[in-house]
């Protein structure tokens, strides 16, 4: 039961608290667990470029569907560079969104050059390396975003 | 035959319907009853019907989708002293062709006629 | 000694046939999600199609009534005609999304376009039918479909931890709503409505009576049994390889990885092999399904055997029905995507053609002696409230999951 007493002020301040959190929720803004599943992806999409560029490098696939698959994965890392760069980030997290949008770039960077070298061992070897190191990182990114607890 | 009309009539309904050489020729979509105490006059068949056993809302659809109920054309009467057998399904005495019926699978309509393969 | 051997030539065509993008498209993701907790739901799956082909099959066999014939005549025209869009709604989304998938094998292996491989694919599917009587098409695309047991020998040559396992069939609830949104689409995916739809014109076509009852309970017990192996070892090579990298298979060529992985070049081709004939067979027998049913419904002539002069009102519909879903590929949808529409759609519509076959199966005005015994009803009407119960779940799990995205 709510007492008639109540200031008028702290409902009116109420109201407006909660309609700007509904507005800063709303389209484009990227929270810190929305970067974080971003981030997340992009880690997967470089274990599997992993796989494929292994395939490569052992001589153990076929160029065409190593080639395929990068155009495929590189297109999905491409656009969640993208996805991640347009989107406006929540203050505390726009380092960490930079820094994501980095690593998917140079992720889609490193599927182009498996699709241009599918049957290349060397450089098979030289991507799932580099692959393993952006995975490194996008991992990294990921502790950081949820040690930051606060 | 010595059932009850009715429950004969229940139990051919949807079944169907094999000319004398086995051919698939529809199905029963309807049933004539006539007299008193009722008796089955004739199976019914054809797209014309369909409407009429759907529900009241649905009729206008089903009419603009199948056309109006005509006699000859969409809807055929097959009397029922043309029925051979009743088992898994409606054996008839006659070709299909000599009732009228299914044709929409005979080679001579034009549809049919323009089929790549015909 | 002949019929042996026919016999058992029928269960290895119905092995190679057992697995369709759905299967490959949710098992690989159940297994890099979640390890191997859900090999029980494949299992429960596998058991629920061999129940529900096996009560077709000897329903078609004893009183030559494939299932929308038992369709029409136990639900009537109204409610029947419900059944068939919604049957046919499923079988359109299904050859899409098996279209899809065989125009993206083709791409894997012969890098170009995408749609060109799509209409290359409807074109290759067309020629083998005409070319092809209904019995050679289904063992041409069932032995080879056998090609998939690299999985097998990839999950065995990769020593996963055998226990676990194993505990995977025993199964587990979790609250956790794309857990349950994978239980419902791997049962599913398992137990697609064409296939057995598909199973039951198959026995009118083959001219089966009641001396096929045997070949029709043998098919479904060892030949599915043996085909849930091979589905569940999808879960396996998936769990194994990808769970521990946290990598997500959102395209189909990633559930060829674990068999490149395991034995190279060679795995790979006999995995996208396998996956191109599993995927095109099931093509075919979607398409044949929307014009079987369509054709039994409505009392035209139908059926492969009869020929495209005999039954040109059912060849016509077969091509249409290839041709839209040649068009919903096109249209740019992802296949994977259209593959999850399918699958949960399928389940969702599963009640109205299982329960008339269900009634049928256990009538003895129909099927006399061979009527439902004790296990098949015990197993047929729990597989009926456990199947309302997934039909209630998919679309609000289907939308709370976002289409399994989580």
């Amino acid at each position: 039961m709510q007492s008639r007493r109540r200031r008028p002020g702290v409902a009116a301040t109420a109201v407006a608290l909660g309609v700007s959190l509904i507005l800063l929720s709303g389209c484009g803004d990227l929270s810190r667990d929305e970067l974080t599943r971003g981030v997340e992806s992009i880690a997967a999409l470089a274990a599997q470029g992993q796989l494929v560029a292994n395939g490569v490098a052992r001589d153990a696939t076929k160029s065409t569907y190593a080639r395929v698959m990068a155009k495929t994965l590189g297109g999905e890392a491409e656009h969640e560079a993208e996805k991640l760069a347009d989107a406006e980030p929540s203050p505390q997290v726009r380092p960490e969104r930079n820094a994501a949008v980095q690593v998917a770039t140079e992720l889609a960077d490193l599927f182009s050059e498996l699709q241009t070298f599918p049957g290349d061992e060397r450089h098979g070897a030289l991507v799932e390396q580099h692959m393993g190191e952006v995975e490194a990182q996008a991992e990294a990114l990921v502790e950081r975003l949820g040690g930051d607890a606060g | 035959m010595n059932r009850e009309p009715r429950s004969v009539a229940h139990r051919l309904l949807d079944e169907q319907i094999l000319d004398s050489e086995g051919r698939r020729c529809g199905r029963v979509d309807d049933i004539e009853l006539r007299g008193n105490p009722p008796r089955i006059t004739a199976l019914l068949v054809g797209e014309g019907l369909y409407p009429r056993r759907l529900p009241v809302r649905l009729r206008g659809l089903a009419r603009r989708l199948s056309g109006p109920e005509r006699w000859g054309a969409n809807a055929l009467r097959i009397p029922w002293e043309e029925v051979d057998e009743i088992g898994a399904s409606v054996i008839l005495r006659g070709k299909a062709e000599e009732l009228g019926l299914g044709g929409g699978d005979n080679p001579e309509r034009w549809l049919v006629r323009r089929l790549p393969w015909n | 000694m002949k019929s042996i051997l026919k016999i058992a030539l029928g269960i290895i065509a119905a092995l190679g046939g057992f697995l369709d993008i759905g299967d490959i498209v949710f098992n690989t993701q159940a297994g890099a999600l979640f390890r191997y907790d859900l090999l029980w739901a494949v299992a429960l799956g596998t058991l629920g199609i061999a129940v529900y082909a096996e009560m077709c099959g000897r329903v078609a066999a004893v009183t030559g009534r494939p299932v929308f014939d038992v369709i029409r005549m136990r639900l009537g025209f109204g409610l029947g005609l419900t059944a068939l869009v919604a049957s046919t709604v499923v079988n359109l989304l299904t050859v899409a999304a098996e279209l899809g998938g065989l125009a993206i094998i083709l791409q894997l292996l012969f890098d170009a376009e995408f749609s060109l491989f799509v209409v290359l694919a409807a074109i290759g599917l067309v020629i083998v039918v005409a070319l092809l009587p209904f019995g050679g098409i289904e063992r041409l695309f069932g032995y080879c479909g056998l090609l998939m047991i690299v999985f097998v020998a990839t999950a065995i040559n990769q020593g996963p931890d055998w226990g676990a396992v194993a505990h995977g069939f025993v199964p587990s609830l979790s609250s956790s709503t794309l857990y349950l949104y994978f239980v419902v689409g791997v049962f599913a995916a398992a137990l697609m409505p064409y296939e057995v739809h598909f199973y039951s014109s198959g026995a009118v076509e083959e001219h089966w009576d009641e001396s096929s009852l045997t070949e029709n309970r043998l098919n479904a017990i060892i030949g599915y049994a043996l085909g849930g192996v091979l589905a569940c070892s999808l879960i396996v090579v998936s769990g194994y390889l990808f769970h521990p990298l946290g990598v997500e298979p959102g395209d189909l060529g990633t559930a060829a990885l674990p068999a490149q992985n395991a034995y190279g070049e060679t795995g790979l081709l006999l995995a996208l092999g396998g996956i191109m004939f599993c995927v095109g067979g099931a093509a075919v027998d979607s398409s044949f399904s929307a014009s079987y049913n369509l054709a039994q419904f409505l009392g035209w002539e139908w059926g492969r055997y009869r020929g495209p002069k005999k039954a040109p009102r059912f060849t016509a519909s077969w091509l249409v029905f290839l041709f839209l879903a040649m068009l919903v590929v096109l249209s740019g949808i992802n296949p994977v995507e259209i593959t999850e529409y399918s699958v949960v759609f399928a389940v969702v519509a599963l009640p109205m053609t299982y329960l008339p076959v269900l009634l049928i199966a256990g009538d003895r005005s129909f099927m006399g002696t061979h009527a439902n015994g004790p296990i098949s009803r015990t197993l047929g009407w729990a597989y009926f409230a456990l199947i309302i119960v997934l039909a209630l779940a998919a679309v609000p799990l289907l939308l709370a999951t976002n289409g399994g995205g989580g």
